[in-house]
């Protein structure tokens, strides 16, 4: 990857057209192509990420997905890379699809189907309880 | 020379007033979506008002006379806090200024910015629960800290937005301050800013020198315009007597938002007796007893923040076209003060009117064109904020005293539009 790095004399490299080796496998396996990291660092990074998504932080997974989108994009490229990716974009799915289940059933189904409790859960009423609202 | 100047100001200039002109932008939204005249404004002391606390009904005199003591008094807590920084630097306390800027980070992003969230809200009446808003605000938080801070693992478009939104929570905080102590704040800390860069002795100057020399770049928080290749190939290189300016401003920034938070706290604390979690009030126990420190770490880092900074490239030197690749290879960086301070400056205009808002804008990019303009030339680290202060406030009066006037006059009787 070194070698082929400095072949990239371009300060603002697209990343998908890298490539000095074929047309569509893409040379550096992040986004921010020779300004992000090797293909050694990454698979460190990737599998790092992809487990602390488990700590309810889903949101690292959908940063690795678009950190890591080539090895993401083309099914064949970073064999060691692409297990990690594809299971931070498949937890971020499952989990972006209960949350917004959630939170739209909440919203939309409001005091009908909570009841009462439905006042003392919404935020903004939390809120007012709390005396978070010192901003405004 | 002067072509490859411009060349060079057409690519950087995109990249410098782009994030500045986004915080700017959303500032003012936050601003004019969340002000609403019928509720009363609490007045939430912070480090900036210390001494006097504002009232419409106080004469001019003793508007002025208390907003310039509250001046003098934030920036010499800036000042204090300043120069701890620099002997924390200088006695290799690295490590702990690295672990107090990501407590600072995270504090500004969960505390500051969830409070605006729940802000935002309650003034558009969305129904979303509890637990979706923390689950949101907790995820938002560790991907801002790790982000930030966490080197080459993330995607530099991510660091550089995170940057951004916490020189908009920060500013957002600021708006909040009375308006004569606005004022008189940032003419103050555009002075400060031009003695602490540019006087020999100078705390921000110091700082410089002491990460050049030592090669060893200094944790902090700075919006980078244009990474490229050979600034992360050459670590070394990164910490440019630039670098070391800008870092210094952003931790002070963030030390800012602390004092800021741990104010608030105290406010909701005393109004709030009937707040039953532990965890909450064990924060808010403690934070008197370090808020005088804190205070003055905040101010420091408000004042510190306004740097430009160049990082280069050892390498270029050899190329035949030294002056342009030079030039074309070196980002520029900026403490994340300096868009505290534009989006402060342009939020306050929102307070007052629309056009003020448009004159603020554009004497701010005029100032920091003329400061991308000086830094081509004498090569150096310059600070950011006198300059587009200067105009920015200059421009602010000269709109509200005598542009207003006129143009309503004219158009009242259809001289004009």
């Amino acid at each position: 990857m070194e070698a082929s790095q400095g072949n990239h004399p371009n300060p603002n490299p697209n990343p998908n057209r890298n490539n000095s080796v074929a047309s569509s496998v893409p040379v550096w396996p992040t986004i921010d192509g020779p300004l992000g990291l090797s293909e050694e660092e990454s698979v460190g990074y990737a599998r790092r990420f992809y487990k602390f998504g488990f700590a309810l932080l889903p949101l690292l997974w959908a940063v690795n997905c678009f950190y890591f989108w080539p090895a993401l994009r083309h099914s064949h490229s970073f064999p060691r890379i692409r297990p990690y990716v594809v299971g931070s974009a498949i937890g971020f799915a499952v989990f972006a699809t209960l949350l917004s289940s959630w939170a739209l059933t909440f919203a939309i189904g409001g005091e009908r189907l909570f009841g009462p409790v439905w006042d003392q859960l919404v935020m903004y009423n939390l809120a007012d309880r709390l005396g978070l609202t010192g901003w405004s | 020379m002067e072509s490859s100047v411009l060349e060079w100001l057409g690519v950087e200039i995109i990249g410098v007033m782009s994030p500045v002109s986004i915080c700017m932008f959303l500032v003012v939204l936050l601003v004019y979506s969340l002000s609403s005249p019928s509720t009363t404004a609490t007045t939430i002391a912070t480090a900036a008002n210390l001494v006097y606390a504002e009232n419409p009904s106080d004469t001019a005199a003793q508007k002025l006379e208390g907003a310039v003591l509250n001046a003098v008094v934030f920036i010499v807590f800036i000042a204090l806090a300043t120069f701890l920084l620099v002997l924390l630097y200088y006695y290799n306390c690295t490590a702990f200024l690295l672990h107090y800027t990501r407590f600072s980070t995270f504090f500004v992003l969960a505390a500051m910015g969830g409070s605006i969230l729940l802000s935002l809200l309650e003034r558009f009446s969305v129904p979303l629960d509890a637990v979706t808003s923390f689950l949101l605000l907790f995820n938002f938080a560790v991907v801002g800290v790790l982000s930030v801070f966490a080197g080459g693992g993330l995607p530099i478009l991510l660091r550089q937005c995170y940057t951004v939104c916490l020189g908009i929570i920060v500013a957002a905080w600021f708006t909040k301050l009375p308006e004569w102590t606005t004022w008189t704040v940032l003419v103050a800390l555009a002075l400060y800013d031009l003695v602490a860069v540019l006087a020999p002795g100078g705390p921000l100057k110091l700082l410089v020198e002491l990460e050049s020399s030592r090669n060893e770049e200094l944790p902090a928080l700075v919006y980078e315009a244009r990474p490229t290749v050979n600034t992360r190939n050459h670590a070394a290189a990164v910490g440019f007597i630039v670098a070391g300016v800008s870092d210094s401003e952003t931790s002070r920034i963030e030390l800012q938002v602390v004092s800021r938070v741990n104010s608030n706290n105290n406010n909701n604390l005393s109004s709030n007796n009937d707040n039953g979690e532990n965890g909450i009030n064990d924060e808010w126990e403690r934070s008197p007893l370090v808020g005088g420190m804190r205070f003055g770490e905040v101010v420091v880092d408000e004042g510190m923040s306004p740097l430009v900074e160049m990082s280069g490239v050892g390498e270029n030197e050899e190329e035949g076209e030294g002056v342009r690749r030079k030039i074309g290879e070196r980002g520029i960086k900026f403490g994340l003060g300096d868009f505290v301070f534009y989006s402060v400056l342009v939020g306050r205009a929102a307070m007052y009117d629309l056009m003020t808002v448009y004159a603020c804008y554009l004497a701010i990019i005029s100032g920091l064109g003329c400061t991308l303009i000086l830094l081509s030339m004498c090569r150096k680290a310059l600070p950011a904020l006198p300059i587009s202060i200067a105009l920015g406030v200059l421009f602010y009066f000269l709109t509200r005293l005598l542009m207003e006037p006129f143009i309503v006059g004219t158009a009242t009787n259809l001289m004009m539009f």
